[in-house]
């Protein structure tokens, strides 16, 4: 029975490391689902300009010796920066209706931007800086780490301020009205350029975020940590509902808890393995997304 | 040949189409018309087993069909065209011909490969006959997508004709066609219905539906409000009120 | 001249995996599973010679058909989701895979040396062409009877009512349906074949470069595997070829002096092609003025 409560003990732990985590997950999801909304189109340059800003935050930390929350608006700003090239690259001259034109260059764009952090820190990992990793808060048999606890707050707040945004503010208004009928939003004088040129640094800044406390929660950054997180960050977009947000927000929790859920129950190696398996069984029950409520065919 | 009975269609709260009933005889050409919303390609998409329906039943020949996916229904032998005009854009005009013969009759008279792979004299010349009876002869090599408008539609109709339907569900075909246009379509569709298809006949444009119809529906905001001959429904006041919004005086 | 044997091989496996893609892309379906099919391939072929001393043929028939197998089941679930959600999907079951030989240990010791897939190690000695004295001339040989053979059935299936079925379903599912097409059948044929076909390019490649590791089906492989028909344009099979030659021979190889900064242009070239060319290098006004020009003269039959 000890044996039993003791594994219950370390499940229920992992997943509540998993939830912490998965607030970054939820971030890059969101992400993705900005620009799903904003064009329809995915945009998978998305983590690789995330870390982007990460890296160039690290680069400011290293050159300045400055303070955590200088090292994470430097790497939110560049990660917009980022984004907004992105922007000019694979969307804003490509034709509306080419979705396989975009998507193509925007893969280009993650290559490229993969390739350019692997020149400038010649592929090996770099120490990144956390907060309050000293810091554990017991809770009964349950500890919670301070530097997760940190970076929960910090994605959890961002949220918010780009709910804020997009909800009470003229610029978010605009570009939900571009997302839901562009062309209507452009006859009624929304520049619609200029408003998915903001989604993307906004998007991007939200990224920049996540890349931040990716790093930060895991101790380090790595061109390794690219792909993976694309293709987790695009699964909890998939599983949160494309252009759903707050589909993206719980899915990120899911996708995060399950992935520490994995790693406990079956290691690193095979950790990636169910979360891909994770994604089957949603698209099989639910293709839509979380919150979707079509179930008959369209 | 075809019934409806109580056939709903709810899209959440919508009531696109409410309780309709309506019994199409063989050989008919029975007419479908009201307003814009009023239900008209909701019923015509029903039947085809596009959308499922929330309530009621569809029965075709005896058999129920109601829910069956659409490939089935033109293995039945129920076309249809479209309202716009959904042709295999970069397919050619006998392409687009070619992949429409899906009938039980079709797919009984040759063997998979020779269905899938081969080409057969046969195939060849029942293509050919309706291109020439649809005028598109010259164009076999066309891509659909070049044809002018008027080719199209009859490409459109052709599409649905080769297939060998019993019924032919038409969908707003005489949508931007001039007077001449509409006299020719209507000839085309008696000459369909001569040759032993029934047709329902979904229509905006007045003058086609008085012509051609045997007898024909009113729907108005998912609801048959009227049904009859064309003589009945041009006098039947409610079709009026429907149509013009105001009850009684019509000069 | 050993240099270009492999690079023809390179070239003509890289087309069979193209392919494997363009098939899916008639009938709508934007795949980056094809790379999972390909290492599916690659690893029973692969197994099968080094471990079960089979020949090469049935090698590569059972690999392509176990890909197709796999294909197919995918090819339901596959059903269920559209466009970029089907992109999402797919790259994740191609990470699934990749991920499954990551950790895919079998070990054989056949003739006193341990052969066999090494989990993290990859699978190396898959020298079947050394070990029956192929030279690089012959396999080079091998390779492009094979892709000619399967370029020449797609360049025949274009042509038959088949081709046009499979376009027609990827042009417009509602008229499709309507017309009698079944959705689901064609879709999930398609996927087969696809399947197949990347499978047989799966297991060539593994002879071909001895060794295989899960690293070599990433991302990057299941996107070179829809940039050929996205580049190369879907009129017909060709364009895919020339999409290939132009990327693996032209950018990859001659690009090979930039050392480690040719990375670093490639992906700054797809960003440029796609906007200069958002329709791929070989469109349709392209493919009919290559038409025009090698076939003199428009005498275009019964097909698009």
């Amino acid at each position: 029975m000890e044996d039993f409560l003791f594994e219950l003990y370390d499940l229920i732990q992992s997943a509540a490391d998993g939830v912490l985590f998965g607030s970054t997950y939820a971030l890059i999801g969101i992400g993705f689902t900005l620009i799903f909304g904003a064009m329809e189109k995915l945009n998978m340059s998305y983590a690789a300009s995330s870390f982007a800003g990460a890296y160039t935050g690290l680069a400011v930390l290293s050159y300045f010796d400055a303070p955590f929350l200088v090292v994470l608006l430097s790497a939110v700003l560049s990660a917009g920066v980022v984004s907004y090239v992105v922007y000019l690259t694979c969307f804003r001259f490509i034709p509306v209706h080419n979705h396989l034109a975009s998507l193509m260059a925007s893969v280009g764009m993650l290559f490229f931007i993969d390739e350019v952090i692997i020149h400038a820190t010649n592929a090996s990992p770099l120490a990144f800086p956390a907060l309050f990793d000293e810091v554990m808060i017991e809770i009964g048999p349950f500890g919670l780490r301070g530097d997760l606890i940190f970076i929960f707050a910090i994605s959890m707040l961002s949220t918010v301020a780009l709910l804020l945004l997009l909800f009470r503010t003229r610029l978010g208004f605009a570009t939900r009205a571009v997302s839901q009928q562009g062309v209507a939003a452009q006859l009624c004088g929304i520049d619609i350029h200029r408003t998915n040129g903001i989604t993307f640094i906004i998007a991007g800044m939200l990224g920049g975020v996540g890349g931040a406390m990716i790093g930060a929660s895991v101790g380090m950054l790595s061109p390794l940590l690219t792909i993976p997180v694309t293709v987790k960050g695009l699964i909890v977009t998939v599983i949160g509902g494309l252009g759903n947000i707050p589909g993206a927000i719980v899915a990120g929790f899911l996708v995060g808890a399950s992935e520490n859920l994995f790693l406990f129950l079956r290691g690193v190696n095979e950790r990636d393995m169910y979360v891909m398996l994770l994604l089957f069984v949603f698209l099989v029950f639910r293709p839509h997304g979380i919150f979707s409520r079509r179930s008959e065919r369209d | 040949m075809l019934n409806l009975e109580g056939l709903s269609k709810h899209f959440g709260g919508v009531k696109a189409l409410d309780q309709l009933d309506i019994k199409i005889e063989k050989g008919e050409i029975f007419g479908l018309i009201g307003p814009n919303g009023s239900g008209k390609s909701t019923t015509v998409n029903l039947i085809c087993g596009v959308y499922p329906a929330t309530r009621g039943r569809i029965i075709f020949q005896n058999e129920e069909t109601t829910n069956k996916p659409p490939h089935q229904q033109l293995r039945r032998g129920i076309a249809r065209t479209f309202q716009n005009i959904r042709l295999f854009e970069n397919l050619t005009v006998w392409q687009n011909l070619w992949v429409a013969q899906n009938s039980k009759e079709d797919v009984a008279k040759q063997n998979p490969m020779a269905r899938w792979f081969g080409s057969s004299a046969a195939v060849r010349e029942e293509i050919e006959k309706i291109l020439e009876f649809s005028q598109l002869a010259e164009k076999s090599n066309e891509p659909a997508g070049s044809l002018a408008f008027g080719e199209q539609r009859r490409l459109e109709l052709a599409r649905a004709v080769v297939a060998k339907p019993k019924l032919l569900l038409l969908d707003e075909p005489a949508a931007g066609m001039n007077l001449e246009e509409v006299e020719e379509l209507g000839e085309r569709i008696r000459n369909l219905r001569d040759s032993g298809i029934t047709i329902l006949l979904v229509e905006h444009v007045m003058e086609l539906v008085m012509e051609v119809t045997d007898r024909m529906a009113v729907l108005n905001f998912g609801q048959k409000i009227a049904e009859g001959t064309p003589t009945e429904i041009q006098n039947d006041p409610k079709v009026q009120e429907a149509y013009l919004g105001t009850s009684s005086e019509t000069t | 001249m050993d240099y270009y044997f492999g690079l023809s091989q390179t070239i003509g496996i890289h087309t069979l995996l193209g392919l494997s893609a363009y098939i899916l892309m008639l009938t709508g379906q934007l795949s980056l599973a094809q790379v999972g099919f390909f290492a599916i391939g690659a690893y029973t072929s692969g197994i099968l010679t080094t471990m079960f001393g089979y020949h090469i043929m049935p090698a590569l028939l059972i690999g392509s058909l176990v890909a197709g197998f796999f294909a197919f089941l995918i090819g339901f679930p596959a059903l269920r989701v559209k466009g970029l959600m089907l992109v999402v999907a797919t790259i994740a079951f191609s990470q699934f895979v990749s991920l499954f030989f990551f950790n895919l240990d079998w070990r054989k010791t056949v003739n006193g040396v341990e052969v066999g897939p090494d989990s993290t190690q990859g699978f190396r000695e898959i020298r079947y062409y050394a070990a029956n004295g192929w030279d690089s001339g012959e396999v080079a040989l091998f390779v492009w009877v094979i892709v000619v053979l399967v370029m020449a059935a797609l360049w025949w299936l274009d042509r038959s009512r088949a081709g046009a079925v499979l376009r027609a379903v990827g042009e417009d599912e509602l008229a499709a349906q309507s017309v009698g097409l079944n959705l689901t059948a064609v879709k999930v044929i398609a996927m087969t074949a696809g399947g197949v076909i990347a499978g047989l390019g799966g297991s060539l490649y593994a002879h071909s470069t001895t060794y295989v590791d899960h690293l070599t089906f990433s991302i990057l492989l299941a996107t070179f595997a829809i940039a050929y028909p996205i580049l190369g344009g879907l009129s017909g099979v060709f364009g895919t070829l020339v999409a290939v030659i132009f990327i693996q021979g032209i950018l990859v190889e001659g690009l090979r002096f930039l050392g480690d900064w040719r990375n670093l242009l490639f992906g700054l070239l797809i960003v440029l092609v796609m906007n200069l060319k958002p329709e791929g290098i070989i469109d349709a006004r392209v493919a009919q003025l290559l038409k025009r020009t090698f076939l003199g003269g428009g005498k275009g039959g019964k097909h698009a």
